[in-house]
């Protein structure tokens, strides 16, 4: 039962004994059918007037037992439910769970299929934040232009990830110890086709954005994030690296090959909405920096290692957390096996849009209610994801 | 900075090129008129599973499902359901005769395709299967699932190609080791099998030359019969007694041997014989020749093994688990539980 913040009583115009108005504060239910909450998501506001006093972040309306469901199959039965948590990034997904699923089997996956995860998660994200952008944009009233420009673009992505895996959006494209198909030739010349134009929609998105005086008004110095408070909230993702914590897995932990790449890790210094915006630009520049990298060194050889069993895959009795930077932020898996090893004792999903959903409240309260929906789109939730 | 608005009218400018330039430009105007114009899609594509069959004539005779039922088990959302086909007697026939795929709950995962041993589940790349009703409507049965060869290559040439090499590469292969197990002698053959009963040895010997090859295109009522059929001409010494007398089906050990002798060097490798039959031809042998015995025999791995490399690893204690073999059901479970209780292993 979800607890009423205030003691909410008819709202009166009467003065005073004072001779001034007195005034109430408000409770307003944002959610969670609303289009602005991107899904089943619901703000419990308080207002005063127009500002905000207090918010409280109601999830579970979306919750699909997904931890539970796979602790009842096999290790590769969850790998399609994987696709489903954030829809936008079912590739980074897949990777993360087949990270963990190999550091606990110890599988030394190929190094081609090392590169084709890069490339894919790469591309997934250049998709997701050039349509982050554009739904917060959405949010902002530019309704249309700027999400259907990004939506062009994200389409030659999907088309690519439908000739490569089946798929365009829930495409269950890695396996433990590589990826289901190899890439062929074709399809590298598409994904270096895509890298070589992105940066010029990248520009011309830029030049319809950047400077615009009402998108400058509307984002510069709203729902700041304090470095210290992203620190100890446990953000990752661009909201952390917008608000100036130098935090990205790919530099940190350098899982695949990114040890491998040359590239830089954009940083943030004011931690507003604005920043938030423009660190998803500089990281998709990033991005296809990579992605050329990537391209340019793909080796030829096996895109799965050869000894990984389909089939009755089993793990001997051990615990192990995978964790790659997925476009939103850190996602992790923790895995536990136990005797039989068939499938996972204890599955957990650390989701980076669950988390950075946390600090909602500090960002918004003083702010304008049409804040608030800037600012949740700023901190890019899925969900899927983050009801699990 | 320039004058106030510069940003705003930057923006302009953007949509402006991008409005104009869609009426020139094919490359910014990427609406498709579905349904009068339709996206050609990827070889790769996928949307929904179907099953493979070989000939036009006989969808039911030839697909390639034996019912094993990995797919069944190894389905993430338990979308598909089998039950396999048998005879009055209650043989299995090697084939399902219930195959549904409830269409509302897969998410075309592709999972099934990948763990089938037998390349006979394929995913479709049909988009358009909406219908008006909620429930029956969305289960699709064996007759609509089943789609001949001549489809899948033809929506999935790369990958159909490279099946169709493999399939024949196993189909010769397989041939090949049944030759040189046919033309041994039986009495040499039954190495791993140690002592056969004295009736079936040298019954089985003149049988095994007359093998059915096993890519002849015979339906597994029709290969029984002709398998008993030789057994019966070859263990009368040729003297042609009636084959309906000489063989009644649920024949005696000999003529049974004689029916499996081409899928290996033991008689009960058959998955057409019932499991009472299986375990008559088995009788009097090692522990683990029995528990082959009690096995469907369609080597299917969905335990992870054939259906020798189980036994043995049961008899060896290597695999605890007594409830792998999913075509030969619950009956297969009890008999191997029973077999090893019996040796006192259990």
């Amino acid at each position: 039962m979800i607890q009423p913040l205030t003691d909410a009583k008819p709202y009166t115009l009467t003065p005073g004994s004072n001779g001034v108005i007195e005034t109430q504060t408000l409770e307003v239910s944002i959610g969670p059918q609303h289009p602005s909450t991107h899904g089943v998501f619901r703000m419990d506001c308080v207002l005063d007037g127009e500002a905000v006093v207090a918010l409280k972040p109601v999830m579970g309306y979306l919750h699909r037992n997904h931890e539970q469901l796979a602790e009842r199959m096999a290790w590769l039965g969850s790998m399609p439910y994987t696709d489903r948590l954030d829809y936008f990034n079912s590739m980074t997904n897949n990777w993360a769970y087949a990270l963990a699923v190999e550091k606990l089997a110890g599988i030394k996956v190929p190094d081609r299929a090392e590169y084709i995860r890069v490339i894919m998660s790469e591309l997934t994200r250049l998709l997701n934040h050039s349509c982050v952008i554009g739904f917060m944009l959405q949010d902002l009233g530019a309704w249309g232009t700027p999400l259907l420009y990004a939506f062009r673009e994200r389409e030659r992505i999907l088309d690519l990830f439908e000739a490569v895996s089946g798929s365009r959006m829930m495409c269950n494209y890695m396996r433990f110890g590589g990826v289901r198909v190899n890439m062929t030739d074709a399809n590298l010349a598409t994904a270096k086709d895509i890298a070589t134009r992105f940066p010029r929609f990248l520009d011309e998105f830029e030049k319809l954005l950047t400077n615009n005086e009402v998108l400058l008004a509307r984002t510069q110095r709203v729902g700041i994030l304090p470095k210290e408070l992203a620190i100890n909230a446990g953000i990752s993702g661009p909201m952390a690296r917008a608000s100036g914590v130098d935090y990205d897995l790919r530099k940190v932990d350098k899982y695949g090959v990114y040890g491998r790449l040359d590239f830089r890790v954009p940083l943030g210094d004011v931690g507003d909405v604005y920043d938030r915006y423009y660190i998803r630009v500089l990281e998709m520049r990033e991005s296809i920096k990579i992605l050329q990298q990537a391209l340019r060194d793909i080796p030829q050889g096996p895109h799965v290692a050869p000894e990984v069993k389909l089939r009755n895959f089993k793990i001997p009795p051990a615990d192990g957390y995978g964790r790659i930077e997925g476009p939103k932020g850190e996602l992790g898996f923790y895995l536990v096996s136990d005797e039989g090893g068939k499938q996972p004792y204890r599955y957990h999903v650390r989701p980076p849009s669950f988390i950075n959903l946390t600090i909602l409240e500090d960002m918004c309260v003083g702010h304008k209610v049409a804040d608030v929906v800037v600012i949740l789109g700023s901190v890019d939730i899925v969900l899927g994801e983050v009801d699990r | 900075m320039g004058f106030i608005g510069k940003g705003l009218f930057e923006g302009m400018v953007v949509t402006a090129r991008n409005f104009v330039g869609s009426y020139f430009d094919k490359e910014r105007l990427v609406t498709v008129q579905y349904p009068e114009e339709r996206v050609q899609v990827p070889e790769n594509s996928r949307t929904f599973p179907f099953l493979v069959f070989d000939a036009d004539k006989d969808p039911i005779g030839t697909m390639r499902c034996v019912a094993c039922k990995i797919c069944e088990v190894e389905c993430p959302p338990q979308c598909i359901y089998i039950v396999m086909d048998r005879d009055e007697k209650g043989k299995p026939q090697q084939r399902p005769k219930v195959f549904d795929i409830d269409i509302s709950v897969c998410m075309q995962c592709q999972i099934c395709v990948e763990v089938c041993p037998f390349d006979a589940i394929k995913m479709d790349n049909n988009y358009e299967k909406s219908q008006y009703g909620r429930f029956n409507e969305l289960v699709e049965h064996l007759p609509e699932l089943l789609k001949s060869n001549e489809y899948y290559n033809k929506i999935k040439p790369t990958e159909a190609t490279i099946v169709d090499a493999k399939l024949k590469a196993d189909a010769e292969k397989k041939a090949k080791k049944a030759a040189p197990a046919a033309a041994k002698p039986a009495a040499a053959a039954p190495k791993t099998v140690a002592p056969a009963t004295p009736k079936l040895a040298p019954a089985a010997a003149p049988m095994a030359r007359v093998a059915i090859p096993d890519d002849a295109p015979f339906t597994p009522e029709q290969r029984q019969w002709l398998s008993e059929y030789l057994a019966a001409v070859a263990g009368s010494g040729g003297t042609g007694v009636a084959p309906a007398a000489a063989a009644p089906v649920a024949g005696t050990p000999v003529a049974q041997a004689a029916a499996a002798a081409p899928a290996g060097n033991w008689p009960w490798h058959d998955p057409a014989l019932g499991m009472q039959q299986r375990l008559d031809l088995a009788k009097g042998t090692p522990i683990a020749d029995k528990l082959m015995a009690a096995m469907a025999q369609t080597d299917c791995h969905a335990c992870g093994f054939d259906c020798r490399g189980y036994a043995d690893a049961i008899a060896t204690g290597a695999e605890p688990d007594l409830s792998l073999c999913l075509p030969g059901e619950a009956e297969t479970a009890n008999m191997l539980k029973k077999l090893m209780q019996e040796a006192g292993k259990l």
